[in-house]
């Protein structure tokens, strides 16, 4: 067994095997992952909306030991990430990080919020620090304005399927 | 088993546990065998036991095999697995009985790969691989195991 402790140096060592292969394998991978996901997330937040996302990372911030602040509002979810521990462990490893490694998580977040018909601003700041700011918004507009504010912005690519 | 040591694991992780990581391994072990090949995914576990687990795999080096034990009671008791450890005069026995992986993500998943277990295996072999020690893993049963640390002879 590798150790859920352990998962993201796995993954990180995916990442890397993926790379190699070309930006498509990478992309396909993390939609994979998002319909992994999707099986844990999706309908918690079509039926609870942005309380559903928060009940849903509040439970991330406790499992994964996350020093995260989240501000929910009747229009928009903050999560504020002050230390991730993902990155944390993947920093913090006798193999080498994979350099985007960050991306990953609008890889997999953004399609789900796609499909539900929610907008993700996800600003990963600085690929090299464990923090970062990523925002769900129900209006669109509301979106494109803090994308403007954004030090790095990610995006994401790939659709689930209806 | 070599001398007791009472330094930290160099992971040694605390504080809560994510079990739902397994869900995702499982869909990881799939998505590149099924694209990549059953070797691309053993070329993966490989880097796993040999560069994420380059200080065990260095205390193995040097002969001492309890780092890897430590390193077991450590994980397994934090993810609240059934086991036990043997120590005879040629080997040490892991045996799972219940591997709260497996059980973990076949309660979750539509389905567990049929190569979920190779995570153990193969990491295992990568992790022996040029030390002193030979690790086997011989799978007993869905979500239970063995795994001999024996010295090569």
């Amino acid at each position: 067994m590798i150790p859920s402790d352990h998962f993201t140096r796995f993954y990180n060592e995916v990442f890397k095997f993926l790379e190699k292969q070309g930006e498509d394998a990478l992309r396909a991978y993390w939609l994979e992952i998002s319909r992994n996901q999707s099986m844990l997330t999706y309908d918690l937040f079509q039926q609870k909306g942005l309380e559903g996302m928060y009940e849903y990372w509040e439970n991330i911030r406790i499992e994964e030991n996350c020093d995260m602040d989240m501000d929910l509002r009747e229009d928009r979810l903050e999560l504020r990430m002050n230390v991730c521990p993902s990155l944390s462990k993947v920093m913090d490893n006798d193999a080498a990080p994979m350099g985007r490694y960050c991306d990953h998580c609008a890889g997999w977040i953004g399609p789900i919020l796609d499909k539900l018909g929610y907008h993700l601003v996800y600003d990963v700041i600085d690929r090299q620090q464990p923090q970062c700011v990523m925002r769900i918004f129900k209006e669109k507009e509301a979106a494109l304005e803090a994308e403007k504010h954004a030090k790095l912005l990610m995006r994401w690519h790939g659709k689930l399927e209806d | 088993m070599t001398k007791k040591d009472d330094r930290p694991l160099r992971y040694n992780d605390d504080g809560n546990v994510h079990m739902d990581f397994h869900v995702a391994t499982n869909t990881t072990i799939d998505f590149i065998i099924e694209r990549f090949g059953m070797e691309a995914m053993d070329q993966i576990f490989e880097r796993v036991g040999k560069d994420v687990y380059a200080n065990l795999r260095e205390h193995l080096m040097n002969g001492n095999s309890a780092e890897l034990v430590k390193h077991w009671r450590h994980f397994f008791d934090r993810e609240n697995a059934e086991y036990s450890i043997e120590i005879t005069d040629d080997a040490i026995i892991l045996i799972v009985n219940k591997c709260t992986a497996y059980e973990h993500v076949q309660k979750t998943a539509p389905k567990i790969s049929k190569f979920f277990c190779d995570q153990t295996i193969k990491t295992n072999a990568a992790l022996a691989e040029g030390t002193p020690f030979t690790i086997d893993t011989e799978i007993t049963a869905p979500g239970s195991c063995r795994q001999i640390i024996r010295r090569r002879t």
